[in-house]
């Protein structure tokens, strides 16, 4: 796979943190399915798509069912991990910007935001052990990775390091 | 399920029991087995009811004959009502189950269900699903006590089978006309025709109620070929446990993957490409088995 230079270096982008009070909340209707529909835009979702509990419960995770193209899925709902927060972000639309900064326009806006997701199982029950749920392990390792160490971590770091 | 649930005396002697299907060509709506059971000795005058194959009766003959064995305390019956959501969903497993397997095993759990009832079956009939010599065998060796007659066109030769033929199709009809829709979009109508694919009033429901996005209402059996005609119309959907299939790699839950662009990020170039999943390739451990990849462009 050959990489241009844009890509080695990462594209600029921004996101634009300012949320209005009437950004909708998609909190409970955001879904995360085992399969590329290819298809962005608009869909009646609500009268298609029938989540219902099965009672049933995996590793502390209520399981839900629903179909989508006959197939059988099975999900979880899970919260936005603590300190975090879903958005849907959209490009700001080329219209609020002057046409000379076009070139460089890669500026995001909120378009919604969620506080929990639903991931879907094609056939099989939702676990501790899926690749969705383990991606967020990514947020408490980056933390620890990242967050500024204080003179207690220092010094608890070198009294383990005498005792070794 | 409905069935008598008091044990008649003549149960406790020999009986015969019948099975037949109704609703297994249809493309959409429940798939139907039924089955009818009496003493041995009853089946003599069985012959005098009139059942007959369902197929050739009229739908009203056959809901008076229906009501007429439920009244009579010398039969017993039984259904199971297969949903659509469940036929199409065992058809599209990630190892899929054919409909002879299905029909096997509902055709098998009538068996269970009488027997568990107390009812003392020794001869069963069954209208045949695929190869009658095989079927009998798979049944035999589930319930070695019982004979099995597994027959093309069983439920023309022996009454108890078209007795049974018409308790499945009575029901598979009933439910059908009742059916309430799962989906509640505007616009949708319940003139569903026979559900068979070659009924006009089937094909002009299957035109209206075809979804881009959602493909059918539930109501329809999604692994139908008479669906792929429709598919030129809806937007593609490229499945994770397809992908993983073709690659010949393990499908279980473990080795799932997960796209990015899944999460709303899709440019154009992404889009275009046909690797729905991130791989995570070349970075640690803890990035692979997570299929975690860098995101650079977006």
């Amino acid at each position: 796979m050959g990489l241009d230079a844009n890509s080695k270096a990462g594209t600029i982008g921004a996101i634009n943190q300012k949320i209005s009070e009437t950004v909708p909340n998609l909190t409970g209707k955001v879904h995360l399915l085992p399969c590329c529909i290819k298809y962005d835009g608009p869909s009646a979702v609500s009268h298609y798509f029938k989540p219902k509990p099965t009672g049933l419960e995996m590793e502390g995770m209520k399981v839900e069912e629903a179909c989508f193209r006959g197939r059988k899925l099975q999900g979880a709902r899970l919260p936005i991990p603590n300190g975090y927060s879903g958005f849907v972000i959209r490009k700001q639309s080329p219209g609020k910007r002057k046409a000379s900064d076009m070139s460089e326009d890669n500026t995001w806006e909120v378009a919604a935001k969620f506080e929990n997701i639903t991931y879907w199982n094609h056939d099989s029950l939702p676990s501790k052990d899926d690749a969705f749920v383990r991606s967020l392990h990514l947020l408490s390792v980056a933390e620890a990775l990242h967050k500024p160490v204080t003179a207690e971590d220092l010094a608890s770091a070198s009294i383990d390091m005498e005792k070794n | 399920m409905e069935s008598k649930s008091t044990l008649p005396d003549w149960a406790s002697k020999p009986c015969i029991m019948g099975i037949d299907e109704a609703g297994r060509g249809p493309v959409l709506g429940p798939m139907v087995y039924g089955c009818l059971y009496c003493a041995r000795s009853y089946e003599k005058t069985l012959s005098t009811l009139n059942f007959a194959d369902s197929k050739t009766l009229k739908e009203e003959k056959r809901e008076n004959l229906f009501e007429n064995l439920k009244a009579n305390e010398l039969l017993g019956w039984a259904v199971d009502v297969i949903d659509p959501r469940e036929l199409s969903a065992k058809m599209l497993k990630k190892i899929k189950i054919n409909l002879n397997e299905i029909s096997h095993d509902s055709a098998s759990g009538l068996v269970t269900r009488v027997l568990n009832m107390g009812v003392f079956l020794t001869e069963v009939y069954v209208d045949t699903v695929g190869d009658p010599e095989k079927y009998r065998i798979k049944l035999s060796e589930r319930f070695p006590s019982i004979k099995f007659v597994v027959a093309k066109k069983a439920d023309s030769l022996y009454p108890v089978v078209s007795g049974a033929s018409i308790v499945a199709k009575v029901t598979r009809d009933r439910a059908l006309r009742d059916w309430v829709l799962d989906e509640t979009a505007e616009n949708m109508t319940r003139n569903f025709g026979s559900g068979y694919p070659g009924d006009p009033e089937t094909k002009a429901w299957l035109q209206q109620h075809q979804h881009s996005v959602f493909g059918f209402p539930t109501l329809v059996r999604f692994s139908w070929g008479t669906c792929t005609a429709y598919s030129k119309n809806m937007v593609e959907v490229v499945w994770e446990s397809d992908k993983t299939e073709e690659d010949g790699s393990s499908s279980s839950s473990g080795k799932r993957q997960l796209k990015l662009s899944s999460f709303g990020v899709t440019t154009s170039k992404r889009k275009n490409e046909e690797e729905i999943e991130s791989s995570g390739k070349s970075r640690c451990k803890f990035f692979q088995a997570r299929k975690l990849e860098h995101l650079a462009n977006f």
